[in-house]
């Protein structure tokens, strides 16, 4: 059943149209993450949901109750803002403690609370800590346990990573899943970045110019992408036109297909099989741990290639020429208009 | 965070070093040199005749009372005032921004002459109050229409100086406090006010200070008719019947001291909560 219900959510700012029909549907307890790139309308969305701005027009239902006109506090909703958003004067407990005071809760609960919150996000001994005493991650801990603390409905993250640098960012991201897993907490997350979305998300919403392009699991997105704009935002697959794909296996061929690198086997075809085999020569090597990329060039198109590496086995280097197979059925083609 | 500058860097300063020499050091030094000389003579006859004279007490008693009452009432408004124009739009702002600005360099005459339009004895407010019944009868050349004169220009000041330290309070900081359930006022209470506390501080040291020496809005309101400082130093530098300009560098030098009193206050109090 669906939790939380969007439907043509619409908003602009003066001529410029933010959010252009938004209909989207996420599932308790799902982690659904909302990816495009900055400035198609994310933040304006999730700022929409939480009632920090008004839509001209649609409907958001939570949990079956219209919410689109209540006032923030009374949607149940709780938000994880991008650069922690934490109250600068406060202690990590009063950060926490701030909202349930409000909730004229007494003391001795508002205590057990914060030390549990705290204990799931692992800031037990940084209880009395003010926010410029923690580090990027720790922050972005307190803040998520500040949202979590009031056991909302629904929790949303403003791109809740990206303020953080890069080893930091993949700790917390394993982090952030397993809390979501363990609270059982519906989400949205918002991201810029693929990786992210890819690893965290149950279902991915690929946005562009205020609209959704696509909705699906990951794999689907990564593989089966709805458009050229999703094709070309997901992944490095090589995106060749129909006219490209025709020349380099030699057949005609009428839609666009996108293949990604590591679906070009290097090596010739097993006998009876219905694969298509393409001399191609290297054009450039790059040797990046487990995996070897390569640029290859077959019947003048040139694309990428990606192969595992082995310990005792030397990478092709530039110049060398090869045979590729390619199955057709680990592409996806897209229709040209 | 601390810098430390080079000698090359220390050397560039060395004019402006210079300068303030020039300009502060030096005028400061003649007016206490000279606070000491009574009659020609070296006496501490200047403060002596400043601490047991009930006259230049009473101005003192009189400044001070005009400075704390029309400072608390500049950072308070000033503070709502900044407070509500943060919710408004640009263009709003803006216009507030400039009428701020004239506000806070409105003083002598020409606030003197709105003032006594509107609450001179026969000016506009003071008739329609009249009538209403509202006062008997208001004298606005008195220790409280130098109140209300001063009003205007600290409020103004207030607003100015207090606009650009809550534009460092981040929005988001209010939406996490709104999704958590934390209305306005709490907000302001709790959060607000104690992250720029120690900017507050400093602008009320320099709206006291500003009261302090006001001069021409005074004398072009009251004249020499209600007791203060700044006036009594100006009669007593460029007065036909009391010239004595030595004891008016002593006053300068108490009024010095006296300000001095809230800038170490102050100083003290942001050392002790250093976050
Ligand atoms: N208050 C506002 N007034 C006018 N335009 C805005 C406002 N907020 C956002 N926008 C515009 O809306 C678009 C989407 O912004 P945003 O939702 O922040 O994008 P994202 O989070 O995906 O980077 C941007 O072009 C931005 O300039
Ligand atoms: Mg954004």
């Amino acid at each position: 059943m669906t939790y939380l219900d969007l439907s043509a959510i619409g908003l602009r700012y003066g001529d410029n149209v933010i959010l252009d029909g938004i209909d989207l549907s996420v599932e308790q307890g799902e982690m659904h993450v909302l990816l495009g790139p900055s400035g198609c309308g994310k933040t304006t969305l999730l700022r929409s949901i939480a009632g920090l701005v008004q839509p001209d027009r649609g409907a958001i239902h939570l949990a079956g109750r219209a919410i689109e006109m209540l006032h923030p506090k009374d949607r149940g909703i709780g938000m994880v803002f991008q650069h922690y958003a934490l109250f600068p004067n406060m202690t990590v407990r009063q950060n926490l403690a701030f909202g349930l005071e409000q909730r004229r809760l007494v003391r001795k609960v508002i205590d057990e609370k914060i030390d549990a919150v705290l204990e799931i996000v692992s800031l037990q001994n940084k209880a009395d800590a003010r926010p410029r005493q923690l580090s990027g991650g720790q922050k972005q801990r307190v803040a998520l346990a500040r949202a979590l603390v009031l056991e909302p409905s629904l929790l949303l993250l403003d791109e809740p990573l990206s303020a953080l640098d890069a080893q930091i960012r993949k700790r917390l991201r394993d982090e952030l899943k397993r809390i979501q897993r363990r609270t059982g907490l519906t989400s949205i997350l918002v991201t810029h970045d693929q990786d992210e979305a890819l690893s965290l998300g149950d279902r991915i919403s690929v946005m562009n110019n205020g609209r959704i392009t696509q909705t699906a699991s990951g794999p689907e997105i990564f593989y089966r992408p709805a458009d050229l704009f999703v094709a070309k935002f997901i992944g490095n697959a090589n995106i060749l036109t129909a006219a490209e794909f025709s020349r380099l296996i030699g057949r005609d061929f009428d839609q666009t297909a996108i293949i990604h690198p590591h679906v070009f086997k290097i090596g010739k075809a097993s006998e009876g099989s219905n694969l298509f085999e393409v001399a191609a020569t290297v054009v450039e090597t790059v040797a990046a741990g487990n995996v070897v990329r390569y640029v290859m060039q077959a019947n003048g198109i040139m694309f990428n290639v990606e192969a595992q590496s082995a310990m005792n086995e030397e990478c092709l280097a530039a110049g060398t020429g090869t045979t590729l197979s390619i199955n057709p059925s680990n592409g996806h083609f897209l229709k040209e208009n | 965070m601390s810098h430390h500058a080079s000698p090359a860097m220390k050397l560039l300063a060395a004019p402006f070093l210079l300068m303030l020499a020039a300009l502060v050091v030096w005028p400061l030094a003649t007016v206490l040199i000279d606070s000491f000389s009574k009659g020609g003579v070296w006496s501490l006859g200047n403060y002596a005749e400043i601490l047991t004279s009930a006259y230049y007490g009473q101005s003192f008693v009189n400044s001070l009372l005009i400075s704390a009452v029309t400072t608390a009432i500049g950072v308070l408004f000033g503070f709502l005032i900044a407070v509500s124009l943060r919710y408004r739009s640009g263009g709003t702002r803006r216009i507030a921004m400039a009428l701020a600005n004239i506000g806070a360099n409105l003083a002598g005459v020409p606030l003197a002459m709105a003032l006594i339009f509107l609450l001179g004895l026969n000016g506009t407010l003071t008739i329609v109050l009249k009538a209403s019944g509202l006062i008997g009868s208001f004298n606005v050349y008195s220790l409280t229409g130098l109140i209300i004169a001063y009003c205007y220009f600290q409020i103004a000041l207030a607003v100015l100086l207090i606009i650009p330290v809550l534009d460092g309070i981040e929005t988001e900081l209010e939406e996490a406090a709104s999704l958590i359930g934390v209305g306005t006022t709490r907000f302001w209470l709790r959060v607000g006010l104690p992250v720029v506390g120690r900017q507050m501080v400093a602008i009320t040291t320099l709206l006291f200070a500003n009261a302090m020496g006001t001069y021409a809005t005074t004398l072009a309101l009251t004249g020499t008719s209600v007791n203060v400082i700044t006036i009594r130093i100006s009669e007593l530098v460029s007065g036909d019947v009391f010239s004595d300009p030595n004891l008016a560098n002593a006053i300068a030098i108490a009024l010095f001291l006296v300000l001095l009193v809230p800038i170490v206050v102050s100083q003290l109090l942001l050392k002790g909560d250093k976050r």
